[in-house]
């Protein structure tokens, strides 16, 4: 029963946005079975296709990972985008200053400080939440702009890289550069590290003391309270925990497939991970797999363009569409809540 | 010089005031519109769409109707389907510049721009005043003036009116007002298609008004920085309309000096610090309060 | 506005019920209750906490309908639907939590829904203060319409609340524990606005538990006890020790504990005090509780037991005054740390604090035990330890249910407070803060944590007891200390403490 529940919270969403996707690639002309069945063949089918869609998807298991940690004790922070920008942004620096470095202590302390810039970047919001109890909500969001505008200010002048004339950094040290898996495609090890996270996360989330605390936080706040767990500061840990999983993940993007910060390099990941999270509904394979969805949806509408002329922005739209009715409530939850409700109601429990 | 940059500071403002009025009328009946930006991209697409070759106050209606509409189902997913605000709102976003950059291939084979023939632009207004007054107020678009009208028109909607009092309440408190027979989905909804509208007419004004074509990146994030404007307005409009102009002159500024080693992108992330400032401000306002009043009691 | 404004005091019978009953499960909230109040009458229910007051305003405003039995409106039945059809003939309800709307002026608050208007919609607002003033006086009070919610007192908000529901036409006032937040000069002022009200032909339903503020102005009781009407009659003749029986009933059993052996102190509360809005603080409160025994702190609700609860637990920070747990200074101690120094805390409100419903019974077992060793290392779970320690738990407190990964909601509140109960009294704690343990807990459940409460106290275990139920309170305390208004009014030996004497000092009188 409970995994009929949640696979049809998942399944649901799904279906509804791929029968809107339908109809809007049925009004522009297109057959949208044929459609859809080229993005799978195109995500999916052979190896470097789904080296492709991998490499696409890791940037998105950070960000899901990292809404999905904050979400799970009540942290609803949309924050992972500026931290992504600013752990991309450190590991570059470092990548290109610290070029004497030998690799194996240059990428590690790289992808180190990229985690640590993206913590230090929630610590606001998390210290206004955890101590003021301002909602983090909208100063997560502000500060993605404010990360945005910094960075890009700063690869625009003081890192701009000598003679480029894009907003970008140098080139990182090629020592500090993540191995690629199965040239030529752009997957490296940042996947690894990134599969190896989800895994550590799922050990967390069932054995270690935080799993078990940010649960009952999240679930029943007060009953956490009252247990002696300290709910401000488990907050404060848990986005801070987020902000910097995020960092590492804009910190692989930079030493994997870039090479280098360029302003704007982001095309959205942290928002497309807030997707992740909530249709994963915290799950470690939901969100490995829903990573792996949008990352193949966005590398197959890149290359299906090139064969036939279905915009690729279709995938954008079925991205935006699955996170607005991740989060709706079609009553599935509902009716099962309201079932527990009217259990608990019966057993007569009076105000 | 001076009065250049207040001419095109008004110009700028004229988008951040519609906008940041829809939003806090949306804010006033309890929700938070994050999806003010892709509602004024696609009023920017459909004004164009609609007065090349035809006519300018049609196009108005078009873009403020598709608007309008949009924020209206926006809303519905929020009141009805209990989706969270914030991510609708995040999502809306992002399906609405890609329908819109999927339309522009799948109808004119563009990418992201759309330059039409015959665009019936928004009429200017010259008014006969002298010297610099003139040069910062004349020639302005009508929709300039609408949008400096509606700044007093919503103050008194929303304080003097049943209506405003009845939105005021829905959005405070919900429960509340339902149980004295106020339907605040209803209100949330309609006030949604109103931050739409104004939305929409944002970004006609963008596209008929000061450009005369349309790209995707068109709004440049003004839906965001009229979030801006009216967290930092508080709600009020007169409060929000001078946030509006002030961040129009941050623009205006910062066009005029782009290229001269200004750190326009800092200036950029000026009204977002400023969100940030404002609601640690409440905060540590808040906390005193408390504090004091324990302390009274004490 | 009132139909019969002025005419017929004290006529037939305006708002009642015959038969009505309402059922939880196997509790029975509303058990067949008849009743009746008078056009131009005060007309009181009075009972304890889970005496079925609440579920009887809700049915009569339309909130919730009855299992049987009818409402009777002026005499005839009525089916309500929605408390708009309650209102439409003329019966507004006011409730405990205020619900006026912070940002919004008085005046706006009282017409929100039917305001005044001229063109387009705007208010007429001299239309709007004729009629506030014209209400104000009618009741007799001061009120500055121009402030806004949050600006305005207490008192001034709660006139609002019941103001606004003669604007909109009611002329029956249900009233729910009206007094709560009000301090006694305020109080005085609200009985004199309620008997204002009557003389004009009001019919006002006072729900009370506060036995001066009943006597001073109903003209009519109506006693619930566990459901049931005790007996409905006219105020005059009626005194506080009279009414503090029939509301608290005579206990049915003999009291069944061994008698205490107190030894060293574990707790000492000294001179605590605390903030909050009107005059329900807790202020200067002292009590030393020893090893084996069980204290009962007994007062009706909001005289200070939350604040002795949240106090004592760490949930809430101390104004003035200090705590001791085994000589420690734990004033500024968090919950975590004080329950590590053997508190344990049972809430009171088991579905929000005392459980996480919607986790498993394992999970909510180790709560607060999360770090023991016995449930792993270096900061990892142990699915096997937790496992056997639920499976045992749930042996030990013979918890109903289908297995250990079971939600907790899925529990009936009997087995629920078991799985509290369970959690709480693992690993010896020396101190159990127990308040309403039996809360919504049915007669074979109640037996059960009563005595697992008592064999705690005779393992050397100290209790403070938090209860409503005056009957619990005095089987199981050892002593019991009476608050009112926040401070201590006297103590009770086990076996000295009469029940009415009890009664009497809950309710203001001071102990000799």
């Amino acid at each position: 029963m409970k995994y009929l529940q949640s696979a049809l919270t998942i399944l649901f969403p799904v279906a509804i946005v791929l029968v809107i996707g339908a109809a809007v690639l049925l009004a522009a002309g297109y057959n949208p079975l044929a459609v859809y069945a080229d993005l799978m063949t195109e995500a999916f089918g052979g190896q470097r296709r789904l080296a492709a869609s991998l490499s696409a998807a890791t940037p998105l298991i950070f960000t899901g990972l990292a809404a999905a940690v904050a979400f799970r004790v009540g942290v609803f922070t949309v924050g992972a985008e500026g931290s992504l920008y600013v752990g991309a942004l450190m590991a570059a620096w470092l990548g290109f200053t610290l070029t004497g470095l030998n690799g194996w202590l240059l990428a590690p302390l790289c992808l180190l400080a990229g985690a640590a810039a993206g913590l230090v970047w929630m610590l606001p919001p998390g210290l206004m939440k955890a101590r003021l109890g301002i909602d983090e909500i909208v100063t997560t969001l502000m500060l993605n702009f404010i990360a945005i505008g910094l960075t890009t200010w700063l690869v625009n002048g003081p890192l701009l890289a000598p003679g480029a004339a894009n907003s970008s950094t140098p080139q990182v040290a090629d020592a500090a550069r993540l191995t690629r898996l199965m040239p030529p495609s752009t997957l490296t090890t940042g996947f690894l590290i990134a599969v190896a996270l989800l895994v550590a996360y799922a050990i967390w989330q069932r054995r270690r003391i935080g799993g078990y605390e940010t649960l009952v936080g999240g679930l029943a706040p007060r009953f956490a309270r009252a247990s002696g767990i300290d709910m401000p500061g488990l907050m404060l840990r848990m986005l801070l925990v987020s902000g910097a999983i995020a960092g590492l993940g804009g910190a692989i993007q930079v030493l994997g497939p870039i090479g280098r910060f360029v302003a704007g390099f982001s095309t959205g990941y942290g928002f497309t991970g807030i997707a992740v999270a909530i249709l994963a509904r915290g799950n470690p394979l939901g969100i490995l797999i829903g990573a792996v969805l949008f990352g193949g949806l966005s590398t197959a509408g890149a290359t299906i363009q090139l064969f036939s002329d279905v915009p690729i922005e279709i995938v954008n739209i079925l991205q935006g569409l699955i996170m607005i009715f991740a989060v709706a409530d079609f009553g599935l939850r509902g009716w099962f809540a309201r079932r527990t409700a009217r259990q608990t109601a019966a057993e007569g429990s009076q105000p | 010089m001076i009065t250049d940059i207040l001419f095109s500071a008004l110009v700028m403002t004229t988008p951040l005031i519609l906008a940041a009025l829809g939003g806090l009328i949306h804010r006033s009946s309890g929700i938070v519109n994050v999806g003010l930006d892709g509602m004024m991209l696609l009023g920017a697409l459909v004004a164009i769409i609609i007065a090349s070759g035809g006519n300018w106050a049609v196009a108005l209606v078009g873009a403020g109707l598709a608007g309008g509409v949009t924020g209206w189902l926006m809303t519905l997913g929020i009141t009805r389907l209990r989706a969270n605000e914030i991510i609708v709102g995040l999502g809306l976003n992002i399906a609405i510049a890609g329908a819109i950059r999927f339309y522009l291939k799948a109808a004119y084979g563009s990418s992201g721009n759309l330059r039409l023939p015959d665009v019936s632009r928004l009429p200017k207004i010259d008014l006969p005043l002298p010297g610099a007054l003139g040069a910062v107020f004349s020639g302005h678009s009508i929709l300039t003036w609408i949008a400096w009208a509606l700044v007093p028109l919503t103050a008194w909607v929303l304080s003097r009116t049943a209506l405003g009092l009845r939105l005021r309440a829905c959005g405070t408190s919900a429960a509340s007002a339902a149980a004295i027979g106020l339907n605040p989905m209803r209100m949330r909804e309609g006030a949604g298609f109103v931050a739409g509208l104004l939305s929409g007419l944002a970004g006609a004004y963008l596209s008929i008004g000061v450009v005369g074509l349309f790209n995707e990146g068109i709004t440049g994030g003004r839906g965001f920085i009229a979030l801006a404007a009216f967290y930092f307005g508080a709600n009020r409009p007169w409060a929000t309309a001078a946030c509006a102009l002030l961040f129009g002159i941050f623009d205006a500024v910062q066009i005029r000096l782009q290229g001269r080693g200004f750190p326009a992108e800092l200036i950029q992330t000026l009204p977002y610090i400023m969100v940030c400032v404002v609601l640690l401000l409440l905060g540590l306002a808040a906390r005193r309060r408390a504090q004091g009043k324990a302390a009274y009691h004490g | 506005m009132s139909e019969i404004n002025g005419a017929d005091a004290a006529g037939g019978p305006r708002l009642g019920g015959v038969g009505l009953s309402k059922s939880f499960g196997t509790l029975k909230a509303n058990d067949h209750i008849d009743f009746a109040a008078r056009r131009g009458t005060i007309h009181a229910i009075v009972g304890g906490n889970g005496a079925g007051k609440s579920t009887l305003m809700k049915i009569l405003q339309g909130l919730q309908a009855p299992d049987a039995g009818t409402v009777l409106v002026n005499g005839a039945p009525v089916v309500f639907r929605s408390p708009n059809d309650a209102i439409r003939v003329g019966i507004g309800m006011v409730h405990q939590e205020f619900t006026l709307i912070p940002g919004l002026t008085l005046l706006e608050n009282l017409i929100l829904g039917d305001e005044p208007r001229r063109a387009f919609g705007a208010i007429d607002r001299p239309v709007a203060e004729a009629r506030a003033a014209e209400l104000a006086e009618l009741a007799g009070v001061r009120i500055d319409w121009n402030l806004l919610e949050e600006e305005a007192p207490v008192h001034m908000r709660q006139a609002v609340e019941i103001l606004r529901l003669i604007y909109r036409g009611a002329d029956v006032l249900i009233l729910d524990e009206p007094t709560a937040v009000l301090a006694p000069p305020q109080i005085r002022e609200l009985l004199a606005l309620m008997v204002n009200l009557r003389d004009k032909g009001n019919t006002i339903l006072f729900i009370s538990h506060k036995l001066d503020e009943v006597l001073a102005v109903a003209d009519e009781v109506t006693v619930l006890r566990a459901g049931r009407v005790v007996v409905s009659r006219p105020a005059a003749g009626l005194d506080k020790a009279e009414l503090a029986r029939l509301m608290t009933g005579e206990p049915v059993t003999a009291p069944t504990a061994k008698p205490a052996t107190p030894g060293a102190a574990v707790l000492e509360l000294d001179g605590l005090g605390t903030g909050g809005e009107g005059a329900v603080a807790l202020d200067d409160f002292s009590l030393v509780l020893r090893e084996g025994e069980i204290v009962g702190i007994a007062g009706v609700a909001g005289n200070g037991q939350d604040e002795i609860v949240g106090l004592v637990s760490g949930l809430m920070p101390a104004v003035r005054g200090s705590l001791r747990l085994s000589g420690q200074d734990i004033t500024r101690l968090s919950t975590h740390d004080r329950r590590a120094l053997g508190l344990a805390y049972l809430s009171p409100d088991r579905k929000q604090e005392g459980l996480c419903l919607d986790a498993s019974i394992a999970d909510n077992l180790i709560a607060s035990h999360q770090h023991k060793p016995r449930f792993g290392k270096a900061g990892f779970l142990s699915p096997a330890a937790i496992a056997s320690y639920a499976d045992e738990r749930v042996a030990t407190f013979d918890i109903k249910c289908a297995s250990p990964h079971q939600p907790v909601g899925a529990l009936s509140g009997g087995n629920q407070q078991k799985v509290a109960m369970a959690r709480e009294l693992y690993d010896s704690p020396r101190i159990l803060l127990a308040c309403q343990p039996t809360r919504g807990v049915d007669i074979k459940g109640i037996a059960a944590i009563h005595q697992e409460i008592l064999a705690f106290r005779d393992a050397g275990g100290a209790v403070l007891l938090v209860s409503e139920e005056l009957e619990e309170l005095v089987q199981l305390s050892d002593r019991i200390v009476t608050i009112y208004g926040g401070r201590r009014t006297g103590e009770f030996p086990r076996g000295a403490a009469a029940m009415e004497r009890i009664g009497r000092t809950m309710l203001g009188e001071v102990a000799a």
